[in-house]
């Protein structure tokens, strides 16, 4: 190794721990930003469909579609357009979706709130619903619990989420009537509460408008139970077999030959599966978000994943560009928190 | 440094009740075996009782046993054992879990394995301590860093501060100590406490634990398959196989005349095996296999030096000759072996075969090499392909040879098993239908496959029950003897050396410090780590060592 | 492999015998269809429309008058075709590439995982739309489209199996033995490598069924009139909130039982190949 090399670790190894992992990522955070921007560009250039002359309509003539073009600037060289793109995007225009005439941006902005309310809601049930299911089942192994979580864990996985959906819409709206229709995110009778965060529950209970509360919360229920129930099976399988292992492993044997409590056992052996978990919970999160599309359609959310069928369905490069970016860079941001954590939380990992 | 004198036995507590007393218990498992059958033995304060069997014999299913932690579906389905005259199956789950670790200790094998890897070591220790009694966090953990002085290691402060993997398997192993004593126990169990552990560290570890033990009067029980360990540390000793107890009673008297025909054969497997023939006189004809200035650097991203695994030895060995390279983990001696047979390449050094110099032949060549040098593998188990057959297995080598039809390889294959003293009709198995004894054997009839005129024995004796070792030890003589092989032995495990090699070459960090004859190197050691070495071996023969 | 080992294996686990039961019973429709369906699957019929099950149409008839079970039986090809042609076709692509860059270290494999890891950070869905949007909305593109989707994962896995294996010392005793790095990748490290890929197998046809039945609710898959479980489930939505059930209901239990087929028969896979569930032994010792 080099001089320099070698003086270079010496100063980096005196930083501690947490700053050299949190430094790494976001080093790296930069390159795979504009990797994504680059394959997002290019992959939406590939969609069959002229935006022109969607827009214009059959009747346009050569002229107008050339001008029009032109304005769009599609008569570029393709690397010029991605260099033009690369220059909004670090200036924050997203360009304006010709269908919503409105600045990609807001549009995203606009809707980017529902998505998160919903996945966020949908992310922490299933994580309470599958670890604490899995380490009931590996603690009382054999037992009720045991046995009803591997039913679970196998029907889950099988249990198309958009079909889930339509039967809880089905069950609690049409037949037994205790869940609101499915049609928004809030009562449309109502005005949602002043914007803190975006959630409306949360902004609703800042507002001290109850009202908004109890309407907001309760169309979450179905979606939020649909994404849950679905994704909780994939993370209680996973977190039984982490935590069974540990459960049955060598030092918590020793654990308990040395007479420690059995509570103090799950929570050592808990705070060993972390890991795994983590990862696999930013891994279903990013899922969430592709997951929410077929939902938000459903229950008629107003969110991203609409707008991202929508983006499709009408060949609008620029929308489709934007969610795409959007959504991979939320998706790396994700990876790269879960990333830290768990080398915040394992320390045999050397940084 | 000798060790203390203290296996002479003291005399035991004079009270009237053993401390622990195992009443003809007998345990049973849910698909209807009996792992144990009316195993009856006592263990009184201020004793050393040794447990020694085989793989099998039940000796750690009587530690657990005791305090009552059966593995899944394990019941004691007679008997009873009893601590201080009080049963302890009887007792209550509560009272049960105060008992272990609070007055009986059970200390396990693999100690890095028994630590919880996201802890600090200190902060465990000091977990148990609170579990047993009522003190706050901080005495705790000062109790814990004391105690981790007492056990030997240095700098106790910073290490109780210290995740497991960031220790070494002799400092884990004080650290499992430790945990077992903070709660101040009055028994120990010693589960096969030091194995895998390097001689010298093995010695260091049992030292330390038998006086702790003595100091507070404790009563211990040293579960081993190393007949040594309890010829120099234990008063009295239990013979197990197959779950039962074959004989017990004192060290000396046991050992020295053993009663039942079991004990008669472990024991006398266990001696020493006679010496090899004295080596020919040096024939003025060329080595067959010599290394020069032999070095091998590892980069390492964590420092700038880089690890020198081998650092510049030399050595050659003649036709028929067999020369044993000694010393612990992390002496190169593995790495040594590997550059000669070229799974490594040498950084530096030349490695001269038959004359010639194959140092940096390219691998394509050096493959027609490869039918006169071949290698028996460490571990039986991971050395052969789970998914391939014995037949296969042998017949791979055969690919090095002229070609030959199915016939002649049948016939070939089969020759090899009678050669390693295996039915052939073993031909037709998977490696996981063997026992580990006919895995090892299988991995040096693969180095035979091809008449190679070189082998290479990698820990040929390691990890093996006392009677299986003798068979290997035996079985290598026999070859050595019947097809005048010439081998290098690599090994940690000094009693076999005396059998199996004409000289030996003593390795410490990545050196060769001493290269002699066989019975020089071990009656007049020149070199102090040589001495240190034959020191911490444990013969059975009580006049080793010493 | 013992034949006598599999038999007996299969016959001590009910979940085992209920997956292959299920996928029997799939097989048979895929293979019989035009026998079992007593309807045409795309015949529109506007007079029979939205009729609930009964002694003719034994599932109901869709807002199209088309019998739901006709189409339900016929959609079993469609369906188990894209996910059988996805997975394989994907293991055919990653297998090899996850040996190649599991085995050999260079910066092509580093790069080759860079450019893996950054495609499965898109969303899975949105990406397959895309995909399917680019490629056209047949039966073919999208099972193609599938296969691309997967290849990353396989690749993944058999990567980590091969980076295990290549240090195991059975892996330097071949080398000893003469072999080649060839015969060391694909006749070695294979064998043994495939275990987790042949339980992903399954898995991932079933992941393959969901994804095809949900791009094509939203209208990214398969269209009208080819049968296919989600496009059926789509057409049924709407009715659904009307209280007409029968339409989404029907598909929607098949995609279940077919995904639980696999599911069923991935776990008694697992449990095969784990040599301390496949005989039962409690392996204490």
């Amino acid at each position: 190794m080099t001089a320099t090399a070698t003086t270079a670790l010496i100063y980096w190894r005196r930083i501690p721990r947490l700053g050299r992992i949190i430094l790494s990522k976001l080093v790296l955070i930069v390159p795979q930003m504009f990797g994504v921007t680059l394959v997002t560009f290019l992959l939406v250039r590939l969609l069959p469909g002229d935006p022109t002359r969607l827009i214009l309509g059959n009747f346009a003539t050569e002229q107008s579609i050339a001008l029009y073009r032109e304005r769009l600037g599609l008569d570029q060289p393709l690397w010029t357009q991605f260099g033009i793109y690369l220059s909004n995007v670090l200036h924050g225009d997203l360009g304006s979706s010709p269908f919503t005439s409105n600045p990609i941006l807001t549009d995203l902005s606009e809707r980017a709130p529902a998505t998160l309310e919903l996945i966020v809601y949908a992310m922490a049930l299933t994580l309470i619903l599958g670890v604490g299911i899995a380490v009931i089942a590996v603690v009382k192994s054999g037992g009720m619990v045991d046995i009803a979580s591997r039913i679970y864990g196998l029907a889950a996985g099988a249990i198309p989420d958009f079909w889930m959906a339509l039967l809880l819409i089905f069950l609690f709206f049409h037949i037994l009537g205790w869940a609101p229709a499915p049609f928004g995110r809030i009562d449309p009778m109502l005005l949602t509460p002043p914007t803190v965060t975006g959630f409306y529950t949360i902004d609703s209970l800042i507002a001290r408008d109850w009202h908004a509360f109890w309407s907001s919360a309760g169309r979450l229920v179905l979606p939020v139970l649909t994404l849950t129930i679905v994704n909780a099976g994939a993370m209680m399988k996973m977190a039984q077999t982490i935590f069974g292992n540990i459960y049955q492993s060598e030092f918590v044997r020793n654990m308990r030959a040395c007479g420690l409590t059995e509570g103090q056992i799950i929570r050592s052996a808990l705070r060993n599966s972390l890991p795994p978990i983590i990862s696999l919970a930013s891994f279903i999160f990013g899922f969430l978000l592709g997951a929410a599309v077929l939902v938000e359609t459903i229950f008629s959310w107003g969110g991203l994943g609409q707008y991202a069928v929508q983006a499709v369905i009408n060949s609008d490069y620029a929308a489709l560009q934007g969610f795409v970016l959007v959504a991979s860079a939320f998706i790396l941001v994700v990876y790269s928190i879960a990333d830290i954590l768990y080398e915040i939380v394992d320390p045999r990992i050397r940084i | 440094m000798g060790r203390p004198a203290m296996h002479r036995p003291r005399p035991g507590d004079t009270s009237e009740r053993p401390l622990l007393d195992l009443d003809r218990v007998s345990v049973g498992f849910a698909d209807g075996t009996t792992a144990l059958r009316s195993v009856s033995c006592a263990l009184r304060a201020n004793e050393i009782l040794g447990v020694v069997g085989e793989t099998g014999a039940g000796k750690s299913l009587l530690a657990r046993t005791i305090v009552d932690l059966l593995p899944e579906g394990g019941r004691i389905i007679g008997g009873d054992v009893r601590f201080d005259g009080r049963s302890i199956p009887a007792m209550h789950r509560k009272e049960k879990a105060r008992l272990r670790g609070g007055a009986i200790a059970l200390v396990g094998t693999n100690a890095k394995a028994l630590l919880d890897p996201v802890t600090p070591v200190g902060k465990q220790i000091a977990r148990v301590a609170r579990a047993h009694q009522q003190i706050g966090q901080r005495a705790a953990y000062r109790a814990a860093v004391a105690l981790l002085a007492e056990v030997g290691l240095t700098n106790p402060a910073a290490r109780a501060r210290a995740y497991p993997h960031e220790l070494s398997g002799g400092m884990a192993q004080r650290v499992v100590i430790a945990m077992a004593l903070i709660a101040n126990p009055k028994i120990l169990l010693a589960d096969d406490a030091t194995l895998g552990l390097d001689a010298t560290v093995q010695a260091q570890v049992l030292d330390m634990l038998v006086r702790r033990s003595r100091e507070r009067g404790l009563g211990v029980m040293l579960i081993t398959h190393d007949l040594g360990i309890v010829r120099h540390y234990c008063d009295r000793v239990v013979v197990m196989r197959d779950g039962e107890l074959i004989e017990q009673g004192e060290v000396a008297t046991l050992l020295d005349r053993p009663v039942k025909e079991y004990s008669r054969t472990m024991i006398a497997a266990a001696r020493a095996r006679p010496a090899l023939q004295a080596a020919a006189e040096p024939t003025a004809a060329a080595a067959l296999v010599a290394v020069r200035d032999l070095t091998m650097h590892f980069t390492s991203a964590e420092t700038a030096e880089p690890i020198r695994a081998v650092d510049g030895i030399s050595f050659s060995i003649h036709r028929g000759q067999t020369l044993a390279l000694v010393g612990e983990s992390g002496s190169g001696k593995t790495t040594a072996g590997q550059c000669i047979v070229r799974l490594q390449t040498a950084t530096n050094g030349r490695i001269f075969f038959g004359g010639d110099d194959v140092t940096y032949v390219p691998e394509r060549a050096f493959r027609s090499m490869r039918r006169r040098i071949q290698m028996v593998f460490q571990e039986p188990y991971v050395a052969l392909n789970p998914r391939w057959r014995v037949a296969d297995l042998l017949a791979e080598p055969f690919r090095l040879l002229e070609p030959m039809t199915a016939c002649e390889r049948t016939a070939r294959v089969a020759r090899l098993l009678e050669a390693v003293h295996i039915d052939p009709a073993f031909a037709g198995r998977y490696p996981h239908e063997l026992t580990a004894g006919e895995q090892k054997r299988i991995g040096i009839a693969r180095a035979l496959a091809t008449d190679p005129e070189f082998i290479v024995f990698d820990e040929p004796t390691t990890a093996l029950d006392i009677r299986v070792r003798a068979q290997i030890i035996d079985l290598i003589r026999d070859l050595q003897a019947r097809r005048s092989l010439t081998a290098l032995f690599i090994t940690h495990d000094l009693n076999s050396v005396r059998s199996l090699a004409h000289e030996v070459a003593v390795m410490h960090l990545g050196k060769i410090i001493e290269h002699g004859p066989t019975h020089a190197i071990f009656e007049a050691p020149q070199h102090a780590y040589t001495r240190k070495l034959l020191a911490a071996e444990l013969a059975i023969d009580g006049r080793l060592g010493h | 492999m013992r034949w006598k080992d599999a038999r007996s294996f299969i016959l001590s686990r009910p979940g085992v015998l209920v997956g292959l039961t299920l996928l029997g019973l799939q097989l048979a429709a895929i293979m019989f269809a035009p026998f079992i369906a007593p309807f045409s699957p795309i015949d529109a019929n506007p007079i029979d429309a939205l009729q609930p099950p009964n002694a003719v149409h034994w599932l109901g008839t869709d807002e199209l008058g088309m019998d739901i079970f006709s189409r339900i039986v016929f959609a079993t090809r469609v369906n188990l075709l894209i996910g059988f042609t996805a997975v394989f076709g994907s293991i055919a692509i990653g297998v090899p590439i996850g040996v190649l860059i599991g085995y050999y270290r260079g910066w092509a494999s580093t790069l080759a995982m860079r450019f893996f890891d950054f495609i499965q950070s898109f969303p899975v869905f949105v990406l397959g739309m895309a995909m399917v949007a680019v490629m056209g909305q047949e039966i073919w593109s999208v099972a193609i489209v599938l296969a691309l989707l997967f290849v990353p994962m396989f690749a993944r896995l058999v990567r980590a199996e091969v980076l295990s294996l290549r240090e195991r010392p059975f892996i330097a005793a071949a080398r000893c033995s003469g072999a080649g790095d060839g015969a060391i990748m694909f006749r070695h490290i294979l064998p043994n490598a495939m275990t987790p890929v042949i339980v992903q197998v399954s898995i991932s046809i079933g992941m393959a069924i969901l994804l095809t039945a949900g791009l094509s609710f939203i209208g990214a898959g398969v269209r009208m009139p080819a049968p296919e479980w989600g496009l059926m489930v789509s057409s049924g939505a709407q009715q659904m909130i009307l209280g007409i059930w029968w339409i989404a209901l029907f598909p929607g239990i098949a995609i279940v039982l077919s995904v639980l087929s696999f599911a069923l028969l991935a776990d008694g896979a697992r449990a095969f190949f784990d040599p301390r569930t496949r005989h039962g032994a409690s392996g204490h010792a």
